[in-house]
């Protein structure tokens, strides 16, 4: 036997980016965050090739998951072709050698800054949420060591108290995306930035959310078919944003999240966030065959 | 596919980098050799905050960076977390330092002695403006003492420690393996001693300063004295599986204890990769300012050595650049239902709110 035989030959990185040891760490918070759901489990975060709160979290767990017949698709503000998703996909694709999509049905790995597709996801499929801010508390609690205590305790009686002012200041409810929602009955999380309009999707989803921030270090999960509630007064129901009846002027498709377009004339015109869900209702209506998936929302509404 | 067409940003991303790299030109191996001989304290400055000493890549990276400073502490940064971690060296103590300055303000002079070293401190601040007209700036030569300084020097803390003016906490020993290793481990609060000092050995300069200064100038109750600082060289030694121990090369470093004149002697310690004064002054400050009753925030651990990280504070800062308008129609939308909840149910025009007049200010 010699040494040769026993080593492989020099790569400029190894498969995935990130070394073994590193991706070892990775699967057992992973682990760690789908047994207990919504708890945030600390992990030492290596740097990647990207700038810290540009998807850092997010990509490492995509890195974890990667293997060769992964397909991945990543999106930014419900867009595949954003800048910083298209730059984390052709990264992901250089370093594992993985299929690109942007058709959410095609992908085995979603990596997703602050939407989620509209339509359903499978069991098969797992949605790796970008997270800047993973404390819930952070608003109420900025030191991170009490807050960690706080959810020990499930100390949450000041998130109501912030939303009750807002009703008090506002008469309504004002917090617009990161909504903290309960998981599981136990620990409130930050379901990361996506509009309200998303939040029910994570609730008894088939599928499973692995939420990552890089920058601060703090992993955590919604396992398939775990109740997410958002906090809400009895008598005060969860609004999620008023799209239902806005129109995409592009694929004439109702009823799903929009990006408002700002006209020169001051008016606005809306089109669907989610951009290849756009793209597959576009292509639908000049006559195409297109698979388009069960969606979450049916006429505007989440039953 | 004419949604995504007219979104279209791929080429126009792959322009804009190739913009950025224009404007650097060709990377050869020259450049890379006179930015790393040329200014060996940026060098310094960058190895300590990636928490990785290797000169030739630290050229690279500033070269390739254009000189931004962050984006080469990330490219550093990037490529040390992919390296195995083979060895860990044998402890080194401050009697060990090959120390080319070292000095102490709080005696006059000190076992050992003073020893200045280089610096510019005591020098005039003028710039050489006849370069620009072709005439060299070549420094006259250095005259070697008839003496040189001993290698090394013995610990002005040791003295102190003898005299009884500072308490001598029992060193704790720790297996190689089970040394706290802050680029394999969360950071997480109260920090281990080890991850605080490795946490502060590659905060950002800039970042370490404005907390420190700070506490300097009085948010805190640190009137710090230095008690000795030290630009060395010390020895990387290794220990072979056959059991010898070998040294493996040298790495430049920087280290300061400061100390406290309240109540009783404190020390704070903070040392770093590279020579890099300025930075591990601020460090053993906030090191001796951190956790006291009532603090400031720059004497609490926590917001400290979260709010100096490099990578992460450069990285989120530059990341609002990024779109945000899915966020923004979500709090849009819960603000244009309020004021649609404000409008009366009467036809009556709604007050018109008073508005302060902008005040412009005009050139005459």
């Amino acid at each position: 036997m010699t040494l040769q035989e026993l080593t492989r030959p020099w790569t400029a990185f190894n498969y995935g980016f990130l070394d073994e040891s590193a991706k070892r760490e990775l699967r057992r918070r992973i682990l760690k965050a789908i047994a207990v759901p919504g708890y945030q489990v600390p992990y030492a975060s290596r740097e990647v090739p990207i700038a810290r709160g540009w998807g850092t979290g997010g990509l490492q767990v995509t890195l974890t998951l990667l293997k060769p017949t992964s397909v991945v698709k990543v999106i930014d503000q419900g867009a595949d072709d954003s800048v910083n998703a298209s730059s984390i996909r052709k990264f992901v694709g250089r370093v594992g050698g993985a299929v690109e999509t942007e058709d959410t049905q095609a992908a085995t790995i979603i990596q997703s800054r602050h939407r989620i597709p509209e339509e359903k996801l499978r069991e098969d499929q797992i949605l790796v949420l970008q997270v800047p801010n993973p404390e819930p508390l952070r608003p109420v609690q900025p030191d991170m060591s009490v807050a960690r205590e706080m959810h020990g305790d499930a100390d949450y009686g000041q998130l109501w108290l912030i939303l009750y002012e807002q009703l008090v200041r506002s008469g309504r409810i004002m917090q617009g995306s990161s909504y903290p929602s309960m998981v599981n009955g136990r620990h409130v999380m930050t379901p990361s930035p996506i509009p309200r309009w998303d939040v029910p999707k994570l609730n008894k989803a088939g599928h499973l959310t692995i939420l990552s921030a890089g920058r601060e270090k703090r992993i955590f999960a919604v396992p398939p078919y775990t109740s997410v509630e958002p906090l809400v007064f009895d008598d005060v129901p969860y609004r999620v944003e008023d799209h239902q009846d806005k129109t995409c002027y592009r694929s004439n498709a109702t009823g799903y999240f929009m990006n408002e377009l700002p006209q020169d004339d001051g008016s606005s015109l809306y089109e669907l966030s989610d951009s290849h869900f756009g793209v597959k209702n576009i292509q639908k209506s000049e006559g195409e065959t297109v698979a388009i998936g069960e969606t979450w929302y049916k006429n505007g509404r989440m039953d | 596919m004419a949604y995504v067409a007219t979104r279209g940003g791929e080429r126009a991303i792959e322009q804009a980098e190739r913009l950025f790299r224009d404007d650097i030109g060709t990377i050869s191996r020259e450049r890379i050799d006179a930015v790393r001989i040329g200014l060996p304290y940026l060098i310094d400055r960058l190895m300590g905050e990636a928490s990785l000493y290797e000169p030739d890549l630290a050229a690279l990276a500033l070269a390739q960076a254009g000189g931004d400073l962050y984006e080469a502490v990330l490219l550093l940064r990037a490529y040390r977390t992919t390296q195995p971690r083979l060895a860990v060296a044998e402890p080194v103590a401050q009697t060990d330092l090959f120390t080319v300055r070292r000095i102490s303000a709080a005696f006059k002079d000190i076992p050992g002695g003073q020893i200045l070293g280089p610096t510019l401190d005591y020098s005039h601040r003028l710039l050489q403006v006849g370069v620009l007209k072709g005439e060299d700036f070549t420094p006259p030569p250095v005259e070697p003492a008839a003496e040189p300084a001993p290698a090394t020097q013995p610990s002005l803390a040791t003295w102190q420690k003898v005299q009884g003016l500072i308490k001598d906490y029992p060193a704790e020993t720790v297996a190689p393996d089970e040394i706290p290793d802050l680029t394999r481990e969360p950071l997480l609060f109260p920090a281990s001693r080890a991850h605080k000092l490795q946490s502060l050995a590659r905060a950002d300069t800039g970042g370490t300063l404005a907390l420190g200064y700070s506490t300097m100038r009085g948010y805190g109750s640190v009137h710090p004295t230095v008690n000795e600082l030290r630009l060395a060289e010390a020895p990387v030694r290794l220990r072979h599986p056959r059991g010898t121990i070998f040294s493996a090369g040298r790495v430049r470093v920087s280290q300061t204890e400061v100390i406290s004149k309240a109540r009783e002697l404190e020390l704070g310690f903070s040392a770093t990769f590279g020579w890099n004064e300025v930075k591990v002054i601020a460090a053993a400050t906030l090191d001796l300012a951190s956790n006291q009753p009532n603090p400031h925030p720059a004497s609490n651990e926590e917001f400290v050595l979260y709010h100096t990280e490099p990578v992460e504070s450069s990285g989120f800062c530059i990341h609002f650049k990024l779109p945000h308008y899915v966020t923004f129609q979500s709090s849009l939308d819960a603000l244009r239902r309020v004021k649609a909840d404000k409008q009366p149910s009467t036809s009556a025009p709604a007050a018109a709110e008073k508005l302060q007049p902008k005040k412009e200010e005009v050139a005459l």
